[in-house]
């Protein structure tokens, strides 16, 4: 006796297809998986068993062998569960062949016969080969989001039986109303002096360029990066597609009703490990919290807390947009596109910056500095130092424009960029740089004076190019360059303090 | 040449006995805890323990002294003796207060413990070591070596003996160098200070130390990092004298690593000094000897900032020991790295408070020699382009105080755009109108770079 049912695994956040194969003989009862299955794979045993019976189901006492096919795919995860139990339930001839055809089943089962959401639903159900997939009721609407099969639901896997016999209808649930992620909540307005910093997250929504703030503890720095989300235009349809999928595979949270479509901001915590951070884990690879933030904001607090291998782990993904992760079991790519912002107190007491503040010796604030690596430090298009506001400045500034108004702003500079075909200024290549932002002669005779004194290299150059090209976007000119451009463009790619060393014995070289 | 002193310690019983501020450097600089136990108990050292480590030592030594005794100079032993572990200046003194160099290498070579040993005013134990090494080495490979390496091994008393030693209390046995020995002709100043420096001390001591070399005051620090470091990256910065870099450290053991740049430099352009032969490790008790040598190198001792328990305190005693003028740079008085330089001040020493000051402590007031600085752009930063509004640019620094100021500070007291103001204060910045250092802008009172200062 042989069924064969149709499923999927998740790979990455891709869903592989996978046949689940059940045959049944004469013999000494057992149970046996085969086709690589992980150990939640193997345990499906226990739990169809259990919901079997506990739907007043028969289980087959004989010789049970099951193939999940293909057999050189390592299966992860229970979502093989329904498959298995339906696959069991048609080679008892509790259902006929004609009432599972053209249906998949992609759920995982409780003891007592309910049907469980599994990770990655969404990229599940449109990687199955046919028209009618199954999923559980919590994944319903998940199901339904973005795949061209049609979704069905049931609670239980008993009701799952009569609506498959014909004995009760198919219960659509009600969609839950859609409910956003939690949206950027903070105004720009709320920000009070900081006039640079404002700007600086103006540009680095605008130009898409990574943005390090340093700066003293209380100054505002997540403050400031918390409100860059807001700035961003809204995820497109792919991207949208393509987040909603990561974050329904990484269980960042359970996508509902609709894509997601505003940039999302994730800031993981210091002790991030790499595979936390970049993806991956030793068995299941997971999108990590750079492909969360793909379209969005990743913020890493405390830059300099973090260790420096899973720093340095960002620079490939920071240059392609891309991380691809291998293992022995396998190699995924995740997509990750995010604008980058740190932020680090400029040394171990926090205080230099300010002339005769900072207690720490030349030592502490070289090993502090060396925490962050060059390669890494040179990914930052604009490093920003945020002092603490002054009392005036909290009390009788005036509040900045609001988020509303920036956006604007942003939003049709991202507009001009997409006229030079691409998303977004930083993409740039350097040719079409060398073409797109040509320097007036004033900007050109301070970028080499920049480049003459070793303010500047030849790729800093560039980057600084790339900002002040952003600049005037944000203010609607067109190029080239003039000096306040690329004046500010290197206003904001001062050195961090710590690596300005224009006294100290190292510059000697 | 007798067991004097009562504490055995190296450096300090070569010192005159009144220095009582520095006596805790003099403690930490005893190397052999050992060698102290014995000498206080030379009784029952010398007969009990004497007898059996005096045989194998007889048996390694005979062959190593004897060949080559007559050819070789007084340097080659000097070296040698030097390069025993636990030698220090004070040891060596009474050494060669008793013997000519290579008496003192033969006694030694020749297993002469008890002899060496109430001579140099050791314990057994360091005698025996310095036995047993000396059984094993050959001045004339050490000698050698140094050659070798380019590093001059100049005895007190010979030609190229630096003039400022000759006539000190404390003068080195030897010298070991690198570099141009000239440079300690120019008019000299040490500026010296704590290694945990602040970023006031380290930009002071670099001007300070760039005024110096380049009114032709050749700077002599440690080369110890924070102060020292800045005070002879300062010197190299300007196109003038030369520094001078005394180290405690044998000259090939570079220490701290992290200045290693800054070491070569100051070998090539300049000259490094050390009382330790090469290999010598930078042992916690050479520093305060290596600090009485920059004392007496050097015309005028400045400490530009120093804790209230730093080394450099100790360098400033023993330069006003040795009648040289002592200044200090005052500092915060909140400021625990300026706790030590203040004291000084409040003690009565002098006062650099601009390079004036310094000038005239150097007695070189007089000499204002144009400032040789590398001037790295004098075309006008407009040149070529569309020049800045001179309206908003006097708008700017009247924005100005006392206090220096931030692009963010500027913006709020002038409401001009940020891409105007930072292009304005660049171009006041190439005009020499403003100075920046960091994020920080301040209005130079002096007028462009480049021109005689205080005139």
């Amino acid at each position: 006796m042989l069924a064969r049912i149709p499923s999927a695994v998740l790979q990455g956040v891709i869903g592989q297809a996978v046949d689940v194969e059940v045959h049944v003989s004469n013999g000494i009862p057992s149970f046996t998986i085969v086709g690589l299955p992980d150990t939640s794979c193997r345990e499906s045993r226990d739990r169809v068993r259990a919901a079997l019976l506990s739907s007043k189901l028969p289980w087959p006492d004989k010789r049970v062998t099951v193939n999940l096919a293909p057999g050189g795919l390592r299966k992860e995860g229970a979502g093989l569960d329904l498959a298995i139990a339906v696959a069991l339930l048609v080679v008892q001839d509790e259902l006929t062949e004609s009432a599972v055809d053209g249906c998949a089943f992609v759920a995982e089962l409780g003891l007592d016969g309910s049907l469980r959401r599994v990770p990655g639903t969404l990229s599940l159900v449109e990687a199955v080969a046919c028209d009618r997939v199954v999923v559980a009721a919590d994944a319903y609407a998940e199901a339904r989001l973005d795949a061209d099969q049609e979704a069905l639901c049931a609670p239980t896997l008993g009701e799952l039986v009569r609506y498959l016999r014909g004995e009760a209808d198919w219960v659509t649930p009600a969609l839950p109303p859609p409910r956003e992620l939690p949206a950027p909540a903070e105004d720009l307005r709320d920000v009070r002096g900081q006039p640079l910093g404002r700007r600086a997250l103006e540009i680095a929504a605008a130009g898409g360029h990574h943005l390090l703030m340093v700066g003293p503890p209380g100054a505002g720095k997540t403050m400031l990066a918390r409100r860059l989300p807001g700035l961003l235009p809204p995820l497109d349809r792919d991207a949208a597609r393509i987040v909603t999928r990561i974050y329904s595979a990484g269980d960042f949270g359970v996508p509902t009703g609709e894509l997601i479509t505003a940039p999302p901001f994730r800031a993981p915590h210091h002790g991030a490990t790499m595979a936390a951070l970049v993806g991956g884990g030793s068995r299941a690879l997971r999108p990590g919290e750079i492909s969360a933030a793909h379209g969005g904001v990743l913020f890493l607090d405390e830059l300099g807390e973090f260790s420096p291998g899973v720093l340095d782990a960002l620079r490939q993904p920071l240059e392609e947009g891309v991380i691809r992760v291998s293992r022995a079991v396998g190699s995924v790519s995740f997509p990750a596109e995010f604008v980058l912002v740190g932020s680090m107190n400029p040394c171990p007491c926090g205080n230099a910056g300010g002339p005769g503040q900072c207690r720490c010796s030349d030592a502490a604030r070289m090993r502090y500095a060396r925490r962050l690596s060059g390669p890494l430090l040179d990914r930052f298009d604009m490093r920003l130092f945020v002092p603490r506001p002054t009392a005036e400045e909290l009390f009788r500034g005036e509040p900045g424009q609001p988020t509303a108004a920036v956006r604007e702003r942003v939003l049709a500079a991202r507009r001009r960029a997409g006229r030079r075909g691409v998303r977004c200024n930083s993409l740039l290549g350097s040719a079409a740089l060398e073409a797109e932002a040509p320097l007036a002669a004033e900007a050109a005779r301070m970028a080499e004076r920049a480049v003459a004194s070793g303010q500047l290299s030849a790729r800093g150059l560039q980057r600084v190019r790339c900002v002040g090209l952003t600049i005037c976007d944000l203010d609607g000119r067109a190029p080239p360059l003039r000096g306040p451009d690329l004046a500010l463009a290197l206003q904001l790619r001062n050195n961090p303090v710590w690596l300005d060393r224009s006294y100290a014995g190292s510059h000697v070289a | 040449m007798s067991r004097d002193a009562p504490v055995p310690p190296t450096v300090g019983a070569a010192l005159p006995a009144g220095g009582g501020s520095s006596g805790a450097d003099r403690r930490t600089g005893c190397p052999e805890p050992g060698g102290v136990a014995a000498a206080l108990l030379p009784g029952a050292g010398s007969t009990g323990s004497g007898e059996e480590i005096e045989r194998p030592a007889a048996g390694f030594g005979a062959p190593a002294a004897g060949p080559d005794g007559g050819e070789l100079g007084d340097e080659a032993y000097l070296a040698a003796l030097a390069s025993l572990a636990g030698m220090g200046p004070a040891r060596l003194e009474r050494l060669l207060g008793r013997w000519e160099p290579a008496e003192a290498w033969e006694c030694l070579a020749a297993g002469r413990l008890v002899e060496a040993a109430t001579t140099a005013g050791v314990g057994e134990r360091v005698a025996h070591r310095w036995v047993r090494d000396a059984a094993r080495a050959d001045p004339a490979e050490i000698h050698s070596r140094h050659r070798r390496a380019g590093v001059t091994v100049t005895r007190r008393g010979s030609a190229g003996y630096p003039e400022r030693l000759t006539g000190d209390a404390e003068p080195p046995a030897v010298l070991f160098g690198q570099g141009t020995p000239e440079v300690l002709e120019c008019p000299t100043v040490t500026i010296v200070g704590t290694r945990r420096c602040t970023r006031y001390g380290a930009d002071v001591a670099f001007d300070l130390a760039r005024t110096a070399a380049a009114h032709g005051a050749a700077v002599i620090s440690g080369l110890a990092v924070g102060i020292d470091a800045a005070a002879h990256a300062g010197a190299l910065a300007a196109d003038g004298a030369p520094p001078v870099g005394v180290v405690g450290s044998g000259l090939d053991r570079i220490y701290p690593r992290q200045n290693a740049v800054l070491w070569k430099m100051v070998a090539q352009r300049g000259l490094l000094l050390s009382e330790a032969p090469l290999g010598a490790p930078p042992e916690r008790w050479r520093f305060p000897a290596r600090n009485r040598i920059m004392a007496a190198l050097g015309d005028a001792c400045i400490v530009v900032e120093s804790h209230a328990d730093g080394g450099a305190l100790g360098t400033a005693t023993e330069a006003a020991r040795r009648g040289r003028t002592v200044a200090a740079v005052p500092g915060p008085i909140r400021s625990p790295a300026s706790a030590g330089s203040n004291r000084l001040i409040a003690e009565g020493c002098g006062v650099v408070c601009d390079i004036e000051d310094l000038l005239v402590l150097l007695d070189m007031e007089r000499a204002r020699l144009p400032l040789r600085l590398p001037s790295p752009d004098t075309r006008p930063a407009s040149e070529g382009g569309a020049a800045a509004d001179p309206a908003t640019s006097a708008a700017i620094l009247d924005a100005f105080d006392w206090m220096p100021a931030t692009l963010e500070m500027l913006a709020a007291r002038t409401g001009i755009d940020l891409g105007e103001l930072s292009w304005h204060l660049e171009n006041l910045n190439v005009a020499g109108l403003l100075a920046r250092r960091g994020l920080w802008y301040e209005r130079r009172a002096e007028g462009p770079a480049g021109a005689s200062p205080g005139t």
